[in-house]
């Protein structure tokens, strides 16, 4: 081995001289504390630093694969916090209009979040992740920012189910907003009616309903729906008035429980009326 | 050895006279550099070892003298006695320095060796060194030739062993 690299550098002995000698001159040279010194050391530095920049790939090389994998982390890590500020920001937009629903209630309102849905034509209610723990009680109305929703029928400390206006037993005063005529919103399991209105009565498809004043269960003025389809059966004294509700049950997730319960007296006496 | 001995005491006196009297004979500042004469025609004559090394010896000796920039000349010698040392052929010696190849030699070498010079040396000094560089560089080349052409009349009346 030794030898060999004797050989090399007989061989180039002319230039293992002068390279000896060059060094040897520059190592003299730098013993030297003056201004072409010092240039020649930036020089050198700013060479060096350039050639380093350039050949930097190659120990980068080495570590593809653990960088590959540190950046695939990374990628999770970001995709599921841009997928968290995704939900953060939709959410943001939902609880800023409802906020302008607190300008229309005139109870105060309570924010949940909807747990669970029950959407079958048997059942139709929601469950929302507050109850009396936070003054929800039974009756109490509930609504969105798009609309009625339902009402309260049962709260545990926790928690509280909604009949909403899909359900079948459910019942509300609404009133057309803008031919001012009454009747009752009720549904079918699937589809939404407003019944009791006489043929005689104007209703036009795209009319909006809201609750009605006449209602003790629901604040006045809550946007219900409009008026989807009219039909008129033969022999019949009442409209057929078919609603889209204002509402998307599908895709509902946050509500606001309006802190209102039915006036006592009123509801009292009422009840006594009833056969 | 003897020959060793000749060409250290030759080198001296070269030295000597080039820090002494070679200044009295400047145009404007520039001087011609005989030393150079003498690296140039060892390195024809003996091959790029000796012409480096004897490039750098006389180098170092020019700074020991100058104390300006200690280092410079030895490097630019060093350039310059290897580019000399190119030229070697043992046949063609006296082919070489009794004709004008001498002086082209000397031309190109002492070129070399006084960019080498003047770049470094000017580094950082002025805004336009890289131009007085090549300026000085050319002009002191030539007058290094024109000295050199009446060494060359002498080595064309030598014998080369």
């Amino acid at each position: 081995m030794l030898e060999r690299l004797y050989n090399l550098i007989l061989f180039f002995k002319e230039y293992a001289v002068l390279t000896a000698f060059l060094v040897l001159s520059f190592i003299l040279m730098a013993m030297n504390d003056n201004a072409q010194v010092k240039q020649m050391r930036t020089i050198a530095t700013v060479g060096l630093g350039v050639l380093q920049h350039q050949l930097s790939f190659i120990p980068r090389y080495f570590r593809l694969s653990e960088e590959n994998e540190i950046l695939r982390r990374m990628n999770l890590q970001m995709a599921d916090e841009v997928s968290r500020l995704r939900e953060a920001k939709l959410q943001n937009l939902r609880l800023r209009e409802s906020m302008g629903l607190n300008e229309v209630a005139s109870s105060p309102v309570l924010a949940a979040n909807v747990v669970s849905k029950n959407l079958t034509m048997l059942r139709n209610t929601l469950t929302l992740d507050i109850g009396t723990a936070a003054g929800v009680v039974e009756t109490m109305p509930v609504v969105s920012p798009e609309g009625l929703v339902g009402i309260v029928v049962a709260a545990s400390e926790n928690y509280a189910i909604v009949n909403i206006l899909l359900n079948t037993e459910f019942r509300a005063s609404a009133k057309n907003q803008r031919s001012r005529i009454d009747g009752i919103v009720s549904s079918n399991g699937k589809d939404v009616f407003l019944k009791n209105v006489a043929i005689s009565q104007d209703v036009q498809v795209g009319d909006p309903i809201i609750t009605s004043n006449y209602s003790n269960m629901f604040p006045e003025g809550i946007r219900i729906g409009v008026v989807q389809s009219v039909d008129i059966s033969p022999g019949s004294m009442v409209k057929r008035i078919k609603l889209t509700p204002g509402v998307d049950f599908v895709s509902l997730e946050e509500v606001f429980v309006v802190l209102r319960t039915p006036d006592p007296e009123r509801h009292s006496l009422e009840s006594r009326q009833r056969p | 050895m003897r020959r060793h001995l000749r060409s250290a005491a030759i080198v001296l006196v070269l030295v000597v006279i080039q820090a002494t009297f070679i200044p009295l004979l400047g145009i404007n500042g520039v001087i011609p550099d005989v030393l150079i004469l003498w690296v140039v025609y060892n390195g024809i004559r003996r091959g790029q070892v000796e012409g480096v090394t004897g490039g750098f010896i006389v180098g170092l000796l020019q700074d020991l003298v100058t104390t300006q920039f200690f280092g410079l000349a030895a490097l630019s010698k060093s350039i310059a006695g290897f580019l000399a040392g190119y030229f070697f052929n043992e046949n063609k010696t006296a082919l070489t320095l009794g004709t004008y190849r001498y002086l082209l030699i000397v031309g190109a070498c002492s070129m070399a060796n006084n960019l080498v010079y003047y770049v470094i040396f000017l580094l950082g000094a002025e805004p336009s060194g890289g131009l007085t560089a090549i300026t000085l560089s050319l002009s002191t080349a030539t007058y290094t030739v024109a000295v050199g052409s009446l060494l060359m009349f002498a080595f064309s009346r030598m014998r080369f062993a």
